[in-house]
């Protein structure tokens, strides 16, 4: 809401420079976005909040202005001569839907001359960025920024019949805005119309075919009421949105019609030489009756935290226009304004006196007792989590979770089930909830690679959005992409297991995603027989120079079985003995296979098997490959003789030749 | 007798002060301390001495014996210190740069997060979660934003279907914790959240925020400001100052903004600031009892405080960043440095 600085002051005397005064609104809670030098003036741009629609006018902001600095507020008076002619001889208004239009006034206006406003007037709606039309517009549009009501000024001798029903559009009736636009109304919308036609969308917009021009010599003025709500819909749904909607929709003052109008047509006599027809054109579903409440000043103390007198608390509500009824030691039964719809509750005249004694003069101070937190097990395993990849050198990345349809971003690592798309996207590239973080993680590595950034390790720890009964299923996964190969980052994974302290069997098996990963360098990892998640290297299609891998876990599951309880056991006295083996077997072998023949052997004091080389070339026959590994032997409660390791690498070396065929490589 | 041995130290002295190379000072250790070096010299005179005066100059001799080694370990020390070990003739450059083993870095966002879950931990605030995708009730009505109503303005969302939408604020998990607990409460939930702006410097469609709550009995107004002083405080740094605005949001009443001095420019005015000295950096209020009502709270026995911050706005002010989409494009040069 812009407001001119000159303008503010007729309404009061106060001794505040344009930016000392900005200050005092922002500290009452009208924040002073900007304040401009316009001619020989100020335009002050105000952000007044939605909850506050009596000070989308003038007059109340001068009222916020008193209740800070004190002092009288000076309206303009509205007494007038009128014409012994009653306005019922020029109009007759029916309101068809008293829900939408609870109130409806009507004065007519005789013979005026429309002409350029006078300066003063000009100045002062340049001022604050409305474009000066004709005396009549203007006026219409001057009141509505000093009181707040939007007013509407028809041409009152292209009214048919001079007739004026506030009814319900027909569905596909047709209107001409003022600004030219021909539009389609619905059943749902409240219009003004004359015998014929809609000639106005209430709250919203006039009608072209009604409006005043040069030529107009007899003028019909609205000023009416109508439902919050439904002017907000009505104007989200034709996309039209003016001064006069945006207040309506917040709340007009149900009070401030009559002047409003009484101002108005003072105006159009004073300016336009018109001739105010008696009387006045009222349709009022019901007097509005002011709401009251009662004020516990025990009540103000306890949510403030601060001894308010009562005394204090009554002189600020006086001073915001409100009116004591009755003050008992800690009561005060206040009245509210008709302007301030947004005060129905004790709490909202809380707020009101807090705002006025000044939030900064509540003192900083607490009482709150000690209370202990402790870190959820989640949290715990995240931030272990993050400090692991962190100290191996992955970069922490944070990407959308809004996609784009492409087909890589349909991947389906976690559900078969489609992904959620958004019914009212920005755009394309924002339109769908992610299944999976690859693609974004990919995106990223892109990113990097066109800024220079070649060789890079990144992960992310985000939640994806699986389709669900109700809600959807938010997993949280924690994704990788490293410049390495694929045993690089599944050595990153197993040893991210063991360091969550999980001793749970894993097992990897082939899986196949095309879209994401290279074919057969991909494997899905099983832990306790559930999938905890993907490992691959990336697929060429992506159009990467180098290849790189790419992870994604499922976190929950992650911290569901990390285990941070340490147990100590016992360190053997006894000294290890270690033997390198290794042994030729056909190209199908796996080494998960090799591994299982070992263990099935069950040797006690077999503390360890490590893998460390595959060999294919000369002394080895085609098809087949050299497996190379190391075993690791260590009893709790003895030396180890030599005789006992032998025994046991040669019952080992027989199961794996009866099972899978092996023989010993000579070297 | 005991001129002698001073003299020899006097000499010892010079000749070490004279010394430049390991193999010099080497040289100086078999003149004074070798099998036929000065000092045994000295000791060869002792069997001529008087019976009375052979211990006390024995003792004096070792005395000698003692500081000159002393003094000769000493210059070889430092001698080889100085000097360049050579291996078959190359020099070991110990200027030439180490090998970096190379760390990552926690997202900026992330950081921030985690210092303010780290500030309100130590006030006894539980970290809790929400879902990003929500039904419209706990986002609005609970959150008494009825609708059809203007304050709803301010909180563009996007839509899933008829009555689920991805969450506009991280208010939503004080209704669903509330809904589930009794007070007393205190918990803060850091999350994702959405609003259909257009990306720029400025804005994006997605951000973060940590959202707080507490609840108990006679939890004033006061109790807030003290408790968002001594973050603020704390995250910021002593020196800031902190103003309160009032403001509207349909879940606390009363409301209201908070600012603190700018610290680019200490409150003279910036355009970090837009010349005014201060910046917003998060909202507050006592919880609205309409809010306590759809959780079914006991409004009279029951007050509580709430408070949200952006995480993007605070990260950008604390280290001056100016752009909003440097966090999401993740250039390791931007990550880096942080």
């Amino acid at each position: 809401m812009k407001i001119s600085y000159n303008w503010l002051k007729e309404y009061a005397y106060f001794y505040l420079s344009p930016e000392e005064l900005a200050d005092k609104l922002t500290n009452a809670g009208l924040v002073v976005a900007d304040i401009k030098p316009v001619e020989d003036d100020y335009c002050l741009e105000v952000e007044v909040t939605s909850n506050r629609p009596d000070c989308l006018g003038i007059i109340g902001i001068t009222r916020e202005v008193i209740a800070a600095v004190g002092g009288e507020l000076r309206i303009p008076d509205t007494d007038f001569e009128t014409l012994s002619t009653k306005v019922t001889k020029f109009i007759d208004v029916t309101v068809e839907d008293p829900v939408l239009c609870p109130h409806y006034t009507a004065r007519v206006v005789r013979h005026v001359t429309v002409r350029p406003s006078p300066e003063w007037m000009q100045k002062k709606l340049r001022c604050i960025g409305i474009r000066p039309v004709n005396n009549i517009v203007d006026i219409t549009n001057y009141v509505m920024m000093e009181t707040g009501q939007p007013i509407h000024a028809f041409d009152l001798d292209k009214i048919s019949d001079q007739k004026i029903v506030v009814r319900r559009a027909l569905d596909g009736e047709m209107i001409v805005a003022i600004n030219g636009v021909k539009r389609a109304l619905f059943h749902d919308m409240l219009v003004i119309a004359d015998s014929k036609r809609p000639v106005a969308i209430a709250g919203v917009m006039g009608g072209k075919e009604t409006e005043v021009s040069d030529s107009t010599r007899n003028i019909l003025l609205e000023c009416a009421l109508f439902e919050p709500g439904h002017v907000r819909r009505t104007s989200k749904e034709l996309g039209v949105f003016t001064d006069s909607s945006y207040r309506f929709e917040r709340g007009t003052d149900p009070g401030g019609i009559e002047r409003a109008s009484k101002r108005a047509v003072k105006l159009m006599k004073e300016l336009a030489d018109g001739e105010i027809v008696s009387g006045v054109i009222d349709i009022k579903q019901r007097e509005y009756e002011k709401k009251r409440i009662p004020l516990r000043i025990e009540r103000l103390q306890k949510i403030l935290g601060i001894e308010i007198k009562r005394d204090i608390a009554s002189d600020i509500l006086k001073r915001l226009q409100f009116t004591i009824v009755n003050e008992i030691d800690n009561f005060i039964d206040v009245v509210v304004p008709s302007f301030r719809g947004d005060i129905y509750r004790e709490i909202d005249l809380i707020e009101e006196i807090a705002r006025i004694y000044g939030y900064n003069n509540i003192p900083a101070k607490t009482s709150i007792c000690v209370r202990g937190s402790i870190k959820s097990k989640y949290e715990v395993v995240e931030d272990c989590i993050r400090q692991f990849f962190i100290g191996l050198g992955f970069y922490e990345v944070k990407t959308f979770s809004i996609v784009d349809i492409s087909p890589l971003q349909s991947v389906k690592l976690w559900s078969e089930q489609d992904a959620l798309d958004i019914a009212n996207p920005l755009r394309q590239e924002e339109s769908r909830m992610r299944t999976s973080l690859l693609p974004s993680l990919i995106n990223a590595k892109r990113y990097n690679v066109n800024h220079g950034n070649e060789s890079i390790k990144i992960f992310e720890i985000a939640r994806v959005y699986l389709a669900g009964d109700k809600l959807p299923h938010e997993k949280t996964c924690l994704s990788l992409l490293i410049d390495a190969d694929f045993f690089t980052l599944k050595g990153i994974i197993e040893s991210l297991v063991l360091h969550l302290g999980i001793s749970l069997k894993r097992e990897w098996i082939s899986f196949s995603e095309p879209k994401l990963f290279r074919d057969e360098r991909a494997a899905k990892i099983q832990l306790d027989d559930k999938t905890l998640g993907y490992l691959g290297e990336a697929s060429r299609e992506l159009g990467f120079k180098t290849s790189f891998c790419l992870s994604e876990l499922d976190m929950d599951f992650l911290a569901e079985k990390s285990n941070f309880e340490k147990r100590y056991h016992p360190l053997s006295l006894y000294p290890p003995v270690f033997r390198d083996l290794a042994i030729i077997v056909d190209e199908e072998v796996l080494w998960t296979s090799i591994e299982k023949c070992i263990t099935a052997t069950h040797i006690s004091f077999l503390k360890g098997i490590h893998f460390f080389d595959v060999y294919r070339g000369k002394q080895i026959p085609a098809g087949k490959k050299s497996v190379a590994f190391n075993l690791c032997f260590q009893a709790e409660d003895r030396t180890l003789k030599s005789e006992e390791v032998e025994t046991a690498e040669w019952t080992i070396l027989d199961v794996l030749h009866t099972t899978l065929d092996a023989e010993l490589r000579k070297l | 007798m005991l001129k002698k041995t001073e003299k020899v130290k006097r000499d010892l002295q010079e000749e070490i002060r004279a010394v430049t190379t390991l193999k010099d000072a080497e040289q100086l250790k078999i003149k004074y301390l070798g099998r036929k070096g000065i000092i045994q010299d000295f000791m060869k005179l002792i069997p001529a001495l008087p019976a009375e005066q052979r211990a006390e100059f024995g003792q004096q001799i070792n005395a000698l014996k003692a500081e000159a080694a002393n003094f000769i370990e000493e210059a070889i020390g430092k001698l080889s210190r100085e000097a360049i070990p050579k291996v078959n003739n190359e020099i070991f450059d110990i200027t030439l740069p180490g090998k970096l083993p190379l760390t990552g870095k926690k997202h900026p966002l992330t950081q921030t997060i985690d210092d303010v879950k780290e500030v309100f931990a130590r006030l006894g605030f539980d970290v809790v979660y929400g879902p990003e995708v929500e039904l419209e009730y706990y986002n609005f009505e609970a959150l008494n934003i009825p609708a059809d109503h203007p304050s709803r303005t301010d909180f563009d969302t996007f839509y899933i279907k008829n009555d689920i939408l991805l969450r506009s604020q991280t208010s939503t998990v004080q209704i669903r914790v509330m809904e589930k607990q009794k007070p007393p409460i205190r918990i803060i939930a850091p999350g994702k959240v959405y609003r259909p702006d257009t990306v720029d410097a400025r804005h994006s469609f997605m951000f973060h925020q940590v959202e707080g709550l507490l609840v108990d009995e006679g939890v004033s107004f006061a109790d807030l400001k003290e408790v968002l002083n001594q973050f603020i405080k704390t995250y910021f740094g002593k020196d800031v100052r902190m103003r309160f605005r009032p403001s509207f949001f349909p879940f606390t009443e009363p409301s209201a903004e908070v600012d603190i001095s700018c610290s680019l420019c200490s409150g003279k005015g910036c355009s970090v600031c837009s010349y005014s000295g201060w910046v917003e950096i998060l909202g507050a209020g006592m919880v609205d009892p309409h809010v306590f009502k759809a959780v079914h709270y006991d409004t009279e026995k029951y007050t509580g405080f709430a408070f949200g911050m952006g995480v993007e706005r605070i990260t950008m002010l604390k280290h001056g960043i100016s752009d909003i989409r440097l966090f999401y494009e993740n250039d390791i040069r931007f990550l880096s440095q942080f």
